[in-house]
């Protein structure tokens, strides 16, 4: 995490985003990443996002929470420090696994709180536990 | 100059080593610590895997017969990997790079899919956890083409990727610990031998592939935990890096020496300087200038004169000892950088280690620490040798060879001693 734009150089620099992002000086602090200059550069990293996001939408809604763990910097900044397809695919990914993980948590919890006396028999067939049991699933030990 | 500087300069690579190896032993022996209930091991039914193709443990056995079986499997084992490591350097040889990509993603998929999927399982029949069966493949699902992404892919964090190395190693490895006891021992102490063959010896499987992968300048196809490489944006000059650690001896030692000595010159010529830029390729030449310049005042020159000059010469030194210094590091850098990033340790050294951890962990506690202690100091000294020798260096030997003497050690002399002090109250 570099620091807050409060020196005069990065709003210059953010002014500026095509031009810093054709050249790749290893000072600069405002990787799109959390990886700095390990990680993509923002100019792959626009299509690196969009792909996590598209991919997100196949139930895979941990691609969500990757696309916003590794594009850490470009959830904190305001959205005119980087490219704004970036910043857009990025925060709709935030809202995307924000939305999945209320959603299934609040299920898993009611499943699992509520137990029997809410489900009925039908909890003792979904229980995941049953279901190994039934298939023989469990091959380890 | 000693002790404390090896420990800064390499200290930041081996603890990026040794964290994820402890970890993944930690939560191996956690695993098989909490799985293994003690009335399951005599009765349970061994699956024939390729580590026990030949012959199948049972407990009636006579030692001798354990001791040929676990011989035999070992053998075998051990040249099933020996030709399918070959294989893979001759795909690697004829550019089917992506071939073994897809093959090694899917092997992954396989591993986090179904042999972690059913360890996930065991556990939570174990504690009883109500998860759903809707939520549990949902997560299971992500977690697994998470982790296929993750192996090869440049656009994940280093972060995530390290964890399923790590995660990867921990599913192998637990289910190496169901391999029968005799075998698993003879099996480890086999392995570490073929390591050491197959990266030192001149036609070694792993030798090739590793010269193979550096001569294309690409990645490993394998899997490999990579430490993360240490671009620090703090301070440029201060590569931490275990190539480094070399150069930082070798060439800093002169150096110092150099600035004192001249610091403590009296008189100072600006010829002197003149020749020294020009002959400052190699410290030895910079030496013998120095031993010139300290012949000087014997020959007398106007002492005035000299006082006025000395300080700006001396800066002048510094000056040229530094831009040396910097050439000398900016090409152990750029040798650094063909290398490679930071240090890699392939999966099958956190397989094996872990696999010996496990296996002592079904035995006692006391074993454990034993072997975790052997092993991790094995793998210091094989860092240390990493940063001597600067090429692929096996990792397993020294560790494994320390683990399976700590492990008997401990079983054979230290048990019965500590066991039999403290029941009868001689101790603790």
């Amino acid at each position: 995490m570099e620091a807050a734009p409060s020196n005069p150089t990065h709003n210059i620099i953010s002014t500026a985003p095509s031009s810093v992002a054709t050249h790749r000086n290893p000072l600069r602090v405002d990787w799109p990443t959390v990886d700095g200059p390990l990680g993509l550069s923002e100019q792959e990293s626009v299509d690196h996002a969009r792909r996590f996001f598209k991919f997100g939408f196949l139930l895979l809604p941990w691609l969500w929470a990757v696309n916003c763990l590794y594009f850490w910097p470009v959830l904190r900044r305001p959205s005119s420090y980087y490219h704004p397809d970036l910043r857009r695919y990025v925060v709709r990914s935030a809202i995307g696994f924000t939305v999945f993980a209320v959603i299934l948590s609040s299920w898993a919890l009611t499943f699992s709180v509520g137990g029997e006396h809410l489900f009925g028999h039908v909890w003792d067939k979904l229980v995941m536990y049953n279901v190994a049991e039934k298939y023989g699933l469990t091959g380890w030990i | 100059m000693d002790g404390g500087s090896i420990l800064e300069t390499i200290g930041v690579e081996i603890i990026g080593v040794m964290s994820p190896v402890s970890i993944c032993m930690f939560l191996v022996v956690l695993i098989v610590y909490t799985l293994s209930s003690p009335s399951s091991s005599d009765n349970q039914q061994v699956i024939r895997t390729a580590a026990n193709l030949i012959y199948l443990e049972s407990s009636s056995d006579t030692t001798a017969q354990k001791l040929e079986g676990a011989l035999l499997n070992a053998v075998v084992f051990v040249v099933l990997i020996t030709l399918v490591t070959f294989l893979l350097v001759i795909l690697y040889y004829y550019r089917f790079t992506n071939f073994l990509k897809y093959y090694i993603r899917f092997s992954a998929f396989f591993v986090l899919g179904s042999m972690g999927g059913s360890i996930i399982l065991t556990l939570i029949q174990h504690f009883n956890i109500p998860i759903d069966s809707i939520t549990f493949c949902l997560l299971l699902f992500n977690f697994t083409i998470l982790g296929v992404i993750s192996v090869f892919s440049q656009g994940v964090p280093i972060l995530l990727n390290q964890m399923y190395m790590v995660a990867l190693g921990i599913i192998v490895a637990a289910w190496f610990t169901k391999l029968p006891e005799w075998t698993t021992w003879v099996v480890l102490v086999a392995l570490a031998l073929y390591d050491l063959v197959a990266v030192l010896a001149p036609g070694g499987p792993l030798k090739m592939l590793v010269e193979l992968a550096s001569s294309r300048d690409e990645e490993l196809p394998a899997l490999v935990y990579e430490a993360r490489p240490n671009v620090s944006s703090r301070s440029g000059s201060r590569g931490p890096n275990l190539g480094l650690l070399l150069a930082g001896f070798s060439d800093g030692d002169p150096i110092e020496l150099r600035v004192m000595s001249s610091s403590e010159n009296v008189v100072q010529n600006g010829r002197v300087v003149s020749e020294m830029r020009s002959e400052s390729e190699e410290i030895d030449d910079v030496r013998e200038v120095e031993i010139e310049g300290e012949m000087l005042p014997l020959m007398g020159s106007s002492s005035s004169n000299n006082e006025r000059e000395r300080p700006v010469v001396n800066e002048d030194i510094r000056e040229s000892n530094e831009s040396d210094r910097a050439r000398v590091l900016e090409r152990e850098i750029e040798e650094e950088e063909e290398r490679g990033r930071g240090i890699k340790l392939g999966l099958g050294d956190f397989v094996f280690y872990s696999v010996l951890v496990g296996r002592a962990a079904m035995y006692d506690l006391m074993t454990v620490y034993a072997c975790y202690l052997a092993i991790i100091s094995g793998l210091g000294c094989t860092l240390i040798l990493l940063a001597v020798c600067r090429h692929a260096l096996p990792a397993l030997p020294i560790s494994i060879a320390l683990g399976v003497i700590f492990y008997f050690l401990t079983r054979l002399l230290m048990e019965p001693f500590v066991v039999g002090t403290s029941t009868n109250l001689l101790m603790f």
